[in-house]
């Protein structure tokens, strides 16, 4: 959801962007006299200004509170169980201390790594990225994600660590609701 | 022509700008080259992927960093008394650290990308030897301690110019209530880079050394957080240095096109404080996927990120536009650049601030939705100021003239590099990993996108290219030059 939100917010805000300059462009072939054009600008400017910080302010209103370090903790105190798992990086490799899980799961993955800095990224069916942290030698990075659709998810390597950055790749499986594990 | 830089500084800003020119046009080889492979289209090793990848983050960082020097000193030259030889240092120390990168790089199969995350290094050095990366990591060192010296110097200047780097950044107008207008907008830019910068290079020189004291001994650790820390401290701080050093030229040509003054009013002078701070303070939203890190500390990375959006898209970019705005002003290379510069960097701001927000970057970081952002503002941004620059200088220290090709040769560029951070930005919003050498087939089109995309770039810029070295024949040898008139 995130990713078409972020695409469809930047081609919104880039093409009024470039109407701004197409227009100015339009109208630097005329004249004018500087002063008052400076005056009625510093005048837009303003509401330009506080446009801006309302939308920024709302941006941060609308997701601060759903800051992935705190929320999905916050949901998981209300599930009767929550799944640890643990999960070490290493070149070129992700080990995990349970790789099989059932729709609905909550799982809390504590990842960290053994040698280099990696990126625990969480792939879905569908190949969309749906949760990440990093995978970092001596601390410990806690990540939450309920499972909802079954499926082969994987995990990718998101932080480069060399010449195998790209094969670092690990399938899990996520059973439908009542499956066997 | 300005008459207040020495003979000797110009003719040196002429070689930094050459070096831009022809490394930019190698390293944008490199980028099509990994656009190539990634579409399937070519097949590289990993190897040797990861290597170019390597020498295309860092040479573009250094060129852009390069070129940025070029326009600061030859513009600030108007104003402050600069010695050539500090120019000089800086572009030998410059070469000699590139040299060492190359040899770590392309001799020695140093792979570990310009941002050599510790303890990475350390690591390729047991399995594959220690010369590439003590190679590499004294060639950035080396190459650091050049800027650093350089902004000693510049700080020296603007001290006995100005009274301190407070008052060159205005502090006397905006804290103490000083009527009338504040230093030259070159001045304040360049007080803000010196202490961004240094800070920035202070943070990578501990981090370097540490690297290669972590490999002379592996009994000298360092955290692994607080070497991130001054990784991006470094990296992102220098990297955004760029366009304040560039973005003296548009302040500076723009006016004079316009015959308009774009002088350094209270607002202004706030904003560029604000960037100031700012800019020390966002590089933690590359550390937002660090969940160890403090909340707050991420928060911050967020909102600031969010910010430091501000003076650019409220004071500088809305400043272009109303000096432009019914100026009849004479549309050539130089001023159709700096404009669409311009664009570029508020175009390239508005996906970084999206990917600044926690809850977008969770699932976005280290996707090709970051280098959709970055090749936004680096390429039509800093770039564009450093090719309007070229030629503006060899309009005013020659006689060149606009001709169609550099219509041309500009429509080129804009058109293919608004494919090329297109296709980036759409394969970031499908989640295709950035810096992996293979991609899965659904990834693939968007990569042969921006690889055609890509080359029709490199056209552009070598047009651009062949025009600058064109251009220089007409700038004569016999440089005139006022040793009274600039400020000392």
């Amino acid at each position: 959801m995130y990713q078409q939100i972020a695409l469809y917010a930047t081609v919104f805000f880039v093409f009024l962007l470039a109407l701004a300059f197409a227009f100015v462009y339009g109208e630097s072939k005329r004249s004018g006299d500087y002063g008052s054009i400076q005056k009625k600008g510093y005048r837009i400017r303003k509401f330009y200004f506080l446009g801006l910080i309302a939308v920024m302010g709302f941006a941060s209103v609308m997701t601060l509170g759903r800051l992935p370090y705190d929320r999905n903790q916050a949901e998981a105190t209300g599930m009767n169980e929550i799944k640890i798992v643990k999960v070490t990086g290493i070149q070129y490799a992700w080990e995990m201390s349970e790789d099989r899980f059932r729709v609905e799961d909550q799982v809390q993955f504590e990842v960290t790594a053994d040698d280099v800095t990696h990126g625990f990224g969480l792939y879905n069916e569908k190949m969309e990225l749906v949760a990440q942290t990093q995978a970092m030698p001596e601390y410990t990075n806690t990540v939450y994600y309920k499972f909802e659709e079954p499926g082969t998810y994987q995990i990718l390597c998101l932080e480069y660590c060399s010449a195998g950055h790209h094969v670092m790749v690990k399938e899990i499986v996520v059973e439908p609701e009542g499956g066997s594990l | 022509m300005n008459e207040n830089i020495h003979p000797l500084a110009k003719r040196t800003v002429v070689w930094y700008l050459a070096a831009t020119a022809l490394v930019l046009i190698l390293m944008m080889i490199f980028g099509v080259m990994m656009l190539l492979n990634q579409g399937e289209m070519i097949s590289l090793t990993p190897q040797w992927f990861y290597k170019i990848m390597t020498a295309h983050g860092t040479g573009m960082v250094g060129i852009a960093a390069l070129g940025g020097t070029a326009i600061l000193w030859y513009f600030l030259s108007k104003y402050v008394k600069l010695n050539p030889a500090m120019l000089i240092v800086n572009f030998v120390l410059f070469l000699i650290g590139v040299a060492m990168v190359l040899i770590a790089i392309f001799v020695f199969d140093f792979s570990d990308g310009w941002t050599f995350l510790y303890p990475l290094p350390a690591q390729s050095a047991k399995l594959a030897g220690a010369a590439g990366a003590m190679f590499f990591l004294s060639g950035m060192l080396v190459l650091g301690i050049g800027f650093l010296i350089m902004y000693m110097y510049l700080a020296a200047r603007l001290t006995k110019g100005y009274g301190g780097l407070g008052k060159a950044l205005g502090w006397d107008i905006i804290f103490r209530g000083k009527k009338g207008k504040g230093p030259p907008a070159a001045v304040v830019a360049t007080a803000m880079v010196i202490i961004t910068n240094s800070t920035a290079l202070l943070a990578g020189a501990t981090v370097l050394a540490a690297s290669i004291l972590n490999i002379v001994n592996p009994a000298i650790t360092m955290d692994p957080m607080l070497a991130k820390h001054l990784t991006y401290a470094f990296g992102h701080i220098f990297a955004n240095c760029t366009i304040y050093m560039a973005v003296i030229a548009v302040y500076e040509v723009l006016s004079e096109y316009t015959k308009r003054p774009w002088k350094a009013n209270k607002v202004f002078l706030i904003a560029w404080n604000c960037s100031t701070l700012f800019t020390l303070m966002i590089y933690t939203h590359h550390l937002l996927m660090d969940f160890a890190v403090p909340k707050w500390m991420l928060i911050i990375g967020q909102v600031f990120s969010y910010a430091n959006g501000l003076p650019v898209m409220v004071v500088t970019a809305y400043g272009a536009l109303m000096i432009v705005y019914r100026s009849r002003m004479k549309w050539d290379f130089a001023s159709s650049l700096f404009f669409l510069s311009m664009f570029g960097w508020v175009a390239g701001a508005i996906p970084a601030i999206i990917d600044a927000t926690i809850v977008v970057n969770h699932v976005m970081h280290n996707t090709k939705w970051v280098p959709g952002h970055f090749h936004t503002y680096m390429g039509m941004g800093v770039m564009a100021m450093i090719f309007g620059f070229m030629y503006y200088f060899n309009t005013t220290e020659g006689n060149q003239q606009h001709r169609g090709i550099d219509t041309f040769s500009i429509a080129l560029y804009f058109a293919f590099f608004t494919g090329l951070v297109g296709s980036f930005l759409y394969a970031g919003g499908i989640s295709a990993p950035r810096r992996w050498a293979e991609h899965l087939p659904q990834w693939v089109l968007s990569d042969q996108a921006g690889a055609v995309s890509g080359i029709f770039i490199v056209l552009a810029t070598t047009i651009f290219t062949v025009r600058f070295f064109a251009g220089l024949r007409s700038v004569g040898s016999n440089i005139p030059y006022n040793k009274n008139s600039a400020a000392s």
